[in-house]
């Protein structure tokens, strides 16, 4: 037996003990290092103390941050109004504008039950028409109130801005109708000088829920107020009706008597429904 | 028969159109001043010795230190201008010779009147001897305030514009 066997013999008697408790620490260090580089087996292990403490977290929020949360934001809405309001405008316009689609279905179905449960001719013709259009009568109705309709019309002389003549389909009303002819040439005026874009003319101003329609000739211009939704057809039409007018009706004659004039355009609009 | 006229009032800044505008449109006079801003526009129905009747369409237009200035689409279609100076400040009346000049023949047709405010604050003696000696025509001296002069004025511009 050569020294280095006896020596390793040796070793081995006096070691054992030792040996035995390296050998068990790597095996506890092999099933650790297995556990730590193997994603899933520590997932395992540590996945249920987080979700534990990120339960018992998120209860606390409320009792811990959320005073200093609030306090945060209470301060950066204070500081900041505008970028707020910037901010919420348009979800409040989508808001309000989903809410009034909402209601108009509501008012749509309200009125088709109501026109079914009420028999006469009237409502027979409109179911009809309803049907040929392929809506339902609601509808109708609803497309109907928000027809277009002609107001109130204004001839007036373009420099002066002195009223000529006007017609009004609807009863009197009390406004002064010089004086609206007046500021609209002055309006007309200011817009026209403001961007000086040589001949180009104001040929709409709209309010609420009305539209003033500006038609322009030589010497004077036709301005006639609409309720309604003025749309590219009603204003198409309004325009060949204001030209047909104006070129088969009005003569310098007519200019400069109000009275006459008045009288004319009276007529012609209250045969022609626009 | 109805008529219908337009009427502008022009001059410097201060010299009191407005005061003027409100004193015969609405027997008001108020010492606080706004500027004009654009243009105002009122009407005054007016009942003339013939029966007639006038509507006259005032355009108080904002204050302009060089009659040039002033907004050349205000002054079309107009049948008449009264040019106000206020009688305590010479330089809204220095110019009025030019001034004059520029709108008659700018706008021929347009009868012109030149009027100077704020007579309750002069004497007049003295004011109306400068005036004269500057070379300074006018025809009529008014007072906003105390209504001095107001009513008349306008109503014989009614007259003139109406025949």
């Amino acid at each position: 037996m050569e020294e280095s066997d006896k020596l390793k013999i040796l070793k081995e008697l006096l070691f054992t003990e030792e040996k035995e408790y390296t050998d068990s620490i790597a095996e506890k260090l092999e099933i650790l290092s297995k556990i730590v580089y193997e994603k899933q087996e520590l997932s395992h292990k540590v996945d249920p103390i987080i979700d534990d403490k990120l339960e018992i977290f998120v209860k606390e929020i409320p009792k811990t941050l959320g005073p200093t949360i609030t306090e945060a934001l209470k301060e950066e809405i204070k500081n900041s109004q505008d970028a707020v309001v910037e901010a919420l405008f348009p979800i409040i316009g989508k808001m309000i504008k989903k809410y009034i689609a909402h209601e108009m279905k509501l008012l749509s179905e309200n009125i088709s039950r109501k026109t079914k449960s009420a028999f006469s001719f009237k409502n027979w013709f409109k179911r009809k028409k309803a049907k040929v259009q392929g809506i339902s009568t609601g509808d109708l109705e609803i497309t109907e109130y928000g027809k277009p309709q002609l107001v109130q019309m204004f001839v007036i002389e373009k420099n002066s801005g002195l009223l000529i003549a006007d017609y009004s389909p609807l009863s009197e009303n009390t406004i002064d109708k010089e004086m609206v002819a007046g500021m609209l040439t002055a309006i007309k005026s200011f817009v026209e000088d403001a961007f000086e874009e040589g001949n180009q003319n104001l040929e709409t101003i709209e309010y609420e829920l009305f539209t003033i329609h500006i038609q322009n000739f030589y010497s004077y211009y036709i301005a006639a107020v609409v309720a309604g939704a003025y749309n590219i057809n009603f204003k198409e039409r309004l325009e060949n009706q204001i030209l047909e007018f104006a070129q088969k009706y009005i003569s310098k004659k007519d200019l400069e008597s109000n009275e006459l004039f008045t009288k004319k355009i009276k007529k012609y609009f209250e045969n022609e429904i626009v | 028969m109805k008529l219908s006229k337009k009427v502008v009032l022009l001059g410097h800044f201060g010299v009191g159109k407005t005061s003027l505008f409100r004193r015969f449109m609405d027997d008001e006079f108020s010492e606080d001043y706004k500027v004009t801003l654009g243009v105002q526009i009122k009407k005054n129905i007016i009942e003339m010795p013939d029966g007639r009747e006038l509507s006259m369409i005032i355009w108080d237009t904002e204050g302009h230190t060089n009659i040039e200035d002033t907004r050349k689409s205000y002054l079309l279609g107009s049948n008449a201008f009264i040019y106000v100076f206020d009688l305590t400040r010479e330089e809204t009346y220095k110019n009025l010779p030019n001034d004059l000049d520029y709108l008659s023949k700018n706008y021929p047709k347009v009868v012109i009147k030149i009027l100077g405010n704020k007579c309750d604050l002069i004497n007049e003696k003295e004011t109306l001897l400068q005036l004269k000696n500057l070379n300074i025509n006018y025809n009529c001296i008014t007072s906003a305030k105390t209504n001095k002069n107001v009513q008349d004025f306008f109503l014989d511009l009614a007259n003139e514009i109406a025949r």
